[in-house]
């Protein structure tokens, strides 16, 4: 499943990548819940020194393990449209199409795949408007960019992905 | 449900904390030059407003390479989309559940750790809820981008 590209800055990624013990685990939990808890409360927590718990979130943060971060709904960024589309690619290979297509900053979301589709995207836009400037101006003329299959979210019910990858395009 | 969009302080503010959020209220408050109470409020409300989370996301790989699966599911009848996907919505290792018009009628997304692992996944876990009439998968081969940044903040 290893391709060349994007795939071993992954695996370069992996290299550096540390053992986690169970205060790990532990520091990570409660972050997950609040990231603004204060060294102290975790510390309390877990048992900790506070020094302690400092450290350990140092050393999460510089191995590249995990970030604390703020997460913007999507409606409240002033996106009112969510779409998952599949895109179908010709005369250029998926990986080139996949990457300027990370370049969107709307494009929150690509994956390259096998199947009907060659590469399967999520995107935000503001309005209708915005969405088809971005689906026939932008997305649509992108050499390689053969035919799109869009699919409007009109519910969602999760999304909590935790399989981030944060030290790659756009999400660093 | 309309939710009040962020006014310029506060992009400021999420776009601080955006890169880390561990930063002190005083820092930001300092770079901006803002009031430390203007922080504090300002964060407190959006969070109460559910307008951002602040959350820790990792870099763990759970499963050694693992892919991203694109599942579409298909209902017997338009009436149980909700009542499907609120079964979806139960499923810890979904991480993407949406209802939406179009090429499905609703798409969930995993990561699997190959195809047989997807094959199992689809049929032990959804293939069996009531209402499910066919699903599609796709795998990823390549997970070239995912801004955290954007989500659907909804619990």
């Amino acid at each position: 499943m290893d391709t060349p590209g994007p795939r071993s800055e992954q695996a370069a990624g992996r290299l550096q990548a540390i053992d986690l013990d169970e205060t790990d685990h532990g520091i990570i939990d409660l972050l997950r819940a609040d990231g603004r808890l204060p060294y102290r409360s975790i510390a309390r927590e877990l048992g900790l020194t506070e020094a302690t718990v400092r450290a350990r979130v140092r050393r999460l943060e510089e191995s590249r393990t995990m970030r604390v971060v703020a997460v913007t709904d999507i409606e409240a960024a002033g996106f009112g449209m969510l779409l998952a589309i599949g895109v179908q690619v010709e005369n250029r290979s998926p990986e080139e199409v996949a990457r300027e297509l990370a370049a969107v900053p709307e494009v929150f979301s690509v994956n390259v795949v096998v199947g009907a589709q060659d590469i399967e995207i999520l995107m935000v836009a503001e309005d209708q408007v915005a969405l088809h400037r971005l689906l026939h101006e932008r997305i649509a003329t992108m050499p390689g960019v053969r035919r799109l299959t869009p699919a409007l979210a009109v519910n969602v019910l999760k999304n909590q992905p935790d399989w981030v990858p944060f030290d790659r395009d756009g999400a660093a | 449900m309309t939710r009040r969009t962020l006014d310029a302080v506060d992009r400021q503010i999420v776009a601080r904390l955006s890169e880390d959020a561990r930063v002190s209220n005083r820092q930001i408050a300092a770079d901006l030059g803002v009031t430390e109470g203007t922080v504090r409020a300002r964060v407190k409300r959006m969070e109460e407003e559910r307008q951002i989370r602040i959350t820790a996301v990792t870099n763990i790989d759970r499963f050694r390479h693992g892919a991203l699966a694109y599942i579409w599911i298909e209902v017997e009848r338009s009436h149980q989309v909700e009542a499907v996907a609120q079964a979806l919505a139960s499923i810890n290792e979904l991480g993407f559940v949406g209802e939406m018009l179009g090429r499905s009628d609703l798409l969930v997304i995993t990561m699997v750790r190959s195809n047989e692992h997807l094959a199992e996944f689809v049929h032990q876990r959804i293939s069996g809820i009531p209402g499910v009439r066919r699903t599609e998968s796709t795998l990823g081969v390549n997970f070239v981008k995912h801004d955290y940044r954007m989500a659907r903040i909804v619990s």
